[in-house]
């Protein structure tokens, strides 16, 4: 995967005159450290600014740290921009564009990766929609680690490119760097959760006994408060104290688990949406589905699919109930009753790969549109990176 | 054309570019300032040599024609725009003897060749092949026509008070009498103040700097172009700023007049003055959108702009105007 | 079912419907661009400059938290959920862990409710101020006056970053919410240091309406821009300030307390018009209250351990075998929830994370036909997301 451009490398003219006509390239020795000199001072930046560390790039433009001081300005259009400062993960349906940015950026030009992510993937590394480091693709001058690094880090970075700039111009091979060993912990936390060594579970005594109240301080003197914590949006109660005789009459549901929203047969639950919503639920809250592989026992292949409705103002109540349907089948569309349903249905679908019918518009929003498989499925692989990068 | 005229003229382009290039770091200093930053400071003593550097490596940045672009429109847009934005230097007196072209029919002249900077912002626009620098073209061929009418009008002004096209002589009749700005003040200052603001939009500089944009289009008109073509766009921006500043100086403010000292010098620095007030305003406003500007143009600008011309005729004809 | 509502009688706002005609040109703005707030592409048609429909695709910033998360431990959750709402990680990390805690059913102490309600309100305060530079960016661009109001919002953010710099030792990434309580104890000195930050922020906000909200520039450019109804909003799910800005008095701080919300009064912001200006005067409003409510919480910090159990230091400490929770709080953007479906043993089965500004992003396909290019950046900005939080 690693790209050599070596190839494609572009020689300016200017360079060309002064190498190929004999003597030209002494004689003009000094202009040649007056070109590198304002190369190196005048690095604009195009900031790839995907997510966290965008904010601290950002912050290091503003006043405490003021990148501008040493004549680092952000340009929007990559034709006018000298370093591509990779600033947030890097997806596998934002890394075609990313190459593409990058090959429209005009020679000489230098790539920043900044922060975990864009160096390694971070602990999204093996998931499957994340690259794991962006010089899998584009090559990288300088690294600047961070979780996300701190603006006076990206300052440094720039400085060290300028040192990069310097030696390179100067004849001396600047190799790419090596990716760092991000302080011992490249490739962080998921192959060690997936770790078959790993014990599964705690025994009983060790939970409990870390469940035990030890609190700080001297236990006798400070009254240990332990109100209960009071817990927004009570989710199954909403639903048993107030509408559980209307669930059991009209909607047939045979029961009310005490901590989860109750199972509404799935060709009746748009009439309960509607009677939710004239009765002042109001509000889409979410839509969640979740799947279930076919068991030993012999229960079919499921999906799941939650629902959860708000009452808006004072007191505010979340009424929640779950449809459940054989993975052949689909779900009812909520969309004529709620038009944010819409946009939630087409996630689950994407991800759960659980069908809406009667859906106006039901594709991808997430991955890619020639993406395979649904991801949120609990077959499918948790550990295993995008297809280029796997 | 004399040899005096030869060096004269050579002397203001340098000027002009002078001030241009160390506009650039003024600029970013006072940005910098006012957004309690330091602006550059490394790169030459204060950051001074901060424009240098940028040109240095603009020049060695690798010259891309986008693929479907219309190469000979792409190639030749950039050195005319900072052409044209030069040229309207030449017209502007920077002394009593000091003008490069001392033209009868200046104002007109001046205007006609700011409008003619239009055309390779056009050309550029086109020639990208590029959604974003096309719609930036469109916007600012819409702004520039519209901008225009009351450029014409305000610049009247003087023309009608002073009884003549020669910015010099218009100068001259300031010299003999007050700055425009300070007698007749009802009609110098709200002519001086529409001037600016249809110079401003002719520029394309905030709050009217729709054409490029940045956080809508990208880069508007600039947006593919690379290295020195870029530069070249840049440095037209600049110089378009710089010499409307000294056009409306010398229309409004006194040109070259001023109580001691040389004549250049008072040029120079009400030019400057009026530049960094320019960039004063570029950085505390943020932009109108395309049809707020042209309605802004027609329903304001231009019947302020035709009063102003018409009270102008009356006023040469009261007693204290002759 | 009710009659259809005023808003789904215009042609243009039955997207399913809805075909542009005509000789349109397509332009896409994004996932790369300077507006759109991170890597979110919106495909408009155009007539002209006026946009007749416009389809949003989010997903460039995809990072499989929800898969992340079937994997982790309860008490490994939060650190990792802290990088959805980036601008926002207090909140983000808050709403996983109330969820956790409701799952697992531990309580959690007094202080620490207090202490997290602070946090939040802290978090709002620099949320919306870094909200409140980018929309001027979006609106002045970044070589102008837009850039000027930005590097001073960022200016008083740094202070409330320096405050939880203080307090956790980051940033950015704090993980200092464990489940039954909270890692880090205010250190001595602290709150004097968040009371001369908040003197310094609530002296300042005037200074920032004079350059926007009081701006004629600005006001022309936002006011009847991007008219979200209510019974549009509600159907779609927006809430925070979006939600108040159009006229709906529904905040969760006040309507379904959590942390120690129910303990301190607060004031809900709504405004009337649901335009962008409307939405730039909530959150400027809220950045107001949230100082103020900032100050009470930790002036009135009660004394008491800060966590329930013992510091966590085992991923397998909690256990659960069976149980389907929602719990949800009013970060800077709205109702951030999380509906946790519980697995057999120490991970969750199921975790979805509801964003709000998912839902917020849902609105632009209705509000933005009819507007102009320019327009959708100020739409754009005026709905605050934050990408990393819709893509997850």
């Amino acid at each position: 995967m690693a790209v050599n451009e070596d190839a494609l490398a572009y020689h300016h003219p200017l360079y060309d005159l002064m190498l190929n006509v004999p003597g030209l390239a002494v004689g003009l020795a000094p202009v040649d450290r007056l070109l590198t000199w304002g190369l190196k001072n005048s690095l604009w930046v195009f900031p790839m600014a995907t997510s966290c560390c965008g904010i601290e790039y950002m912050a290091a433009s503003a006043s405490r740290v003021d990148i501008d001081r040493m004549g680092t300005i952000p340009r929007a259009s990559p034709r006018q921009a000298d370093v591509m400062l990779v600033a947030g993960t890097i997806t596998v349906k934002m890394a075609p564009r990313v190459k593409r940015l990058w090959d429209q950026m005009p020679e000489p030009k230098w790539c920043i990766a900044m922060g975990s992510c864009a160096i390694s993937g971070d602990f999204y590394r093996n998931l499957y929609s994340v690259v794991p480091g962006i010089d899998t693709f584009l090559p990288v001058d300088v690294y600047v680690p961070g979780c996300p690094p701190n603006p006076e880090a990206v300052m440094h970075g720039l400085l060290r490119l300028q040192e990069k700039v310097e030696a390179a111009r100067a004849g001396h091979p600047v190799n790419a760097e090596p990716p760092p060993e991000l302080f011992g912990a490249i490739s962080p936390s998921l192959p060690r959760l997936t770790d078959q060594n790993r014990p599964p579970e705690l025994s009983e005594e060790q939970v409990q006994a870390s469940l035990t109240v030890v609190p700080e301080g001297d236990p006798g003197e400070v009254p240990v408060d332990l109100t209960p914590p009071s817990i927004p949006g009570a989710l199954p109660d909403g639903v048993s104290t107030e509408l559980a005789p209307l669930l059991k009459d009209r909607f047939g549901v045979a029961e009310i688990p005490a901590d989860a929203p109750p199972l509404v047969p799935a060709e009746r639950h748009v009439e309960l949406a509607a009677t939710l919503k004239a009765l002042g639920y109001r509000q889409l809250v979410f839509v969640a589905a979740s799947h279930h592989p076919a068991k030993k026992d012999g229960e079919a292949e499921a999906f799941e699919v939650a629902y959860a409705l708000r009452t808006v103002g004072a007191g505010s109540k979340v009424a929640s109930w779950r449809v459940r349907v054989p993975a052949t089948e689909s779900v009812p569309t909520l969309t004529p009753t709620f038009a944010g349903a819409d946009w939630q249905e087409r996630e689950q679908f994407d991800l759960v790969g659980v069908r809406f019918s009667g859906h106006p518009d039901l594709r991808r929003v997430m991955l890619p549109e020639n993406w395979e498989g649904h991801p949120l499925r609990r077959d499918y692989p948790a550990d295993h990176a995008a297809a280029p990068w796997r | 054309m004399t040899l005096f005229a030869w060096l004269s003229s050579i002397l203001v382009a340098v000027i002009v570019l002078t001030v241009t290039a160390f506009g650039l770091w003024w600029e970013r200093k006072l940005a910098g300032r006012m957004q309690s930053r330091l602006g550059p400071t490394i790169v030459g003593p204060i950051g001074l040599f901060q424009p240098i550097a940028d040109l240095l490596k603009l020049v060695q940045k690798e010259p891309i024609i986008p693929q479907r672009a219309d190469r000979a429109l792409f190639w030749l847009a950039p050195p005319l725009t900072t052409l044209f934005a030069l040229l309207v230097a030449a017209l502007v007196p920077f002394g009593p003897k000091l003008a490069p072209a001392n033209i009868d029919v200046g104002v007109p002249l001046i205007i006609a060749l700011g409008g003619l900077a239009l055309i390779p912002v056009w050309m550029a626009g086109w020639a990208s092949h590029n959604k974003y620098a096309l719609l930036g073209a469109m916007r600012a061929v819409a702004q520039s026509v519209s901008y225009g009418v009351p450029l014409v009008l305000t610049a009247l002004v003087p023309v009608i008070l002073a009884g003549s096209m020669n910015l010099n002589s218009i100068v001259a009749w300031q010299h003999r009498h007050h700055w425009l700005v300070v007698w007749p003040v009802f009609l110098g200052l709200p002519a001086f103040i529409l001037f600016i603001l249809a110079m401003l939009a002719e520029a394309n500089r905030i709050p009217f700097d729709i054409p490029e944009a940045e956080s809508e289009l990208v880069a508007g008109v600039s947006t593919e172009y690379t290295g020195m073509h870029f530069g070249f766009i840049y440095l037209a921006e600049y110089v378009h700023t710089l010499v409307g500043s000294a056009v409306a100086s010398t229309l409004f403010l006194g040109g070259w007049d001023g109580p001691f000292g040389p004549s250049v010098l008072w040029m120079v620095l009400k030019t400057c003055l009026l530049f960094s007030v320019l960039y004063w305003l570029r950085w505390s406003l943020v932009r109108l959108r395309a049809d707020q500007l042209m309605a802004l143009a027609w329903k304001w600008l231009v019947p302020a702009g035709l009063a102003l011309v018409l009270l102008a005729a009356v006023w040469t004809q009261t007693p204290w105007g002759r | 079912m009710e009659a259809t509502p005023a808003w789904r009688k215009l042609p243009y706002r039955r997207l399913e419907l809805y075909e542009p005609e005509g000789d349109l040109m397509t332009l896409q703005l994004g996932p790369q661009h300077p507006s759109t707030h991170g890597v979110l592409r919106i495909k408009l048609h155009l007539d002209g400059e006026r946009i007749v429909k416009a389809v949003p695709f989010p997903g460039y910033l995809h990072r499989a938290v929800e898969k992340l998360c079937e994997q982790l431990t309860y008490v490994q959750i939060a650190p990792i959920v802290d990088k959805n709402d980036y601008v926002a990680p207090m909140t983000s990390e808050q709403a996983i862990i109330l969820a956790i805690e409701k799952l697992l059913k531990v309580e959690v102490p007094r202080r620490a409710r207090w202490l997290r309600s602070a946090l939040a309100e802290l978090q709002r305060v620099a949320s919306h101020l870094l909200w409140l530079g980018t929309m001027t960016l979006d609106l002045g661009g970044a070589l102008g006056g837009g850039g000027s109001v930005f590097v001073y919002t960022m200016r008083e953010r740094e202070l409330v970053l320096d405050l939880f710099e203080g307090l956790t030792g980051s940033r950015f990434h704090y993980n200092t919410h464990t489940v039954g309580g909270n890692r880090h104890d205010v250190p001595a000195g602290w709150a004097k240091d968040m009371h001369a930050a908040l003197d310094l922020i609530e002296k300042r906000i005037p200074e920032y309406e004079t350059l926007t909200q009081n701006n004629r520039l600005f006001v022309e450019r936002m006011r009847g821009i991007g008219v979200l109804e209510p019974e549009l909003a509600l159907e779609l799910g927006v809430t925070g300030p979006n939600l108040r800005a159009s006229g709906v008095d529904h905040d969760l701080r006040r309507d379904a307390p959590f942390h120690a919300y129910d303990e301190v009064a607060t004031n809900v912001i709504t405004a009337k018009a649901g335009d962008c200006l409307a939405r730039t005067q909530v959150r400027v409003a809220e950045m107001k209250e949230s100082v103020r409510l900032a100050r009470a919480f930790i002036d009135g910090l009660p004394e008491g351990p800060l966590v329930s159990g013992k510091p966590i230091k085992l991923p397998g400490q909690f256990k659960v075998n069976s149980g389907q929770v929602y719990a949800a709080l009013e970060s800077a953007r709205g109702e951030l929830g999380t509906f946790l479906v519980a697995g057999a043993g120490t991970s969750p089965y199921r975790l979805k994370i509801r964003p709000p500004s998912y839902h917020a992003i849902s609105a632009l396909p209705y509000l933005l036909p009819g507007h102009t290019v320019s327009d959708t950046v100020a739409i754009l900005g005026s709905l605050d997301p934050i990408m990393g939080e819709v893509d997850r």
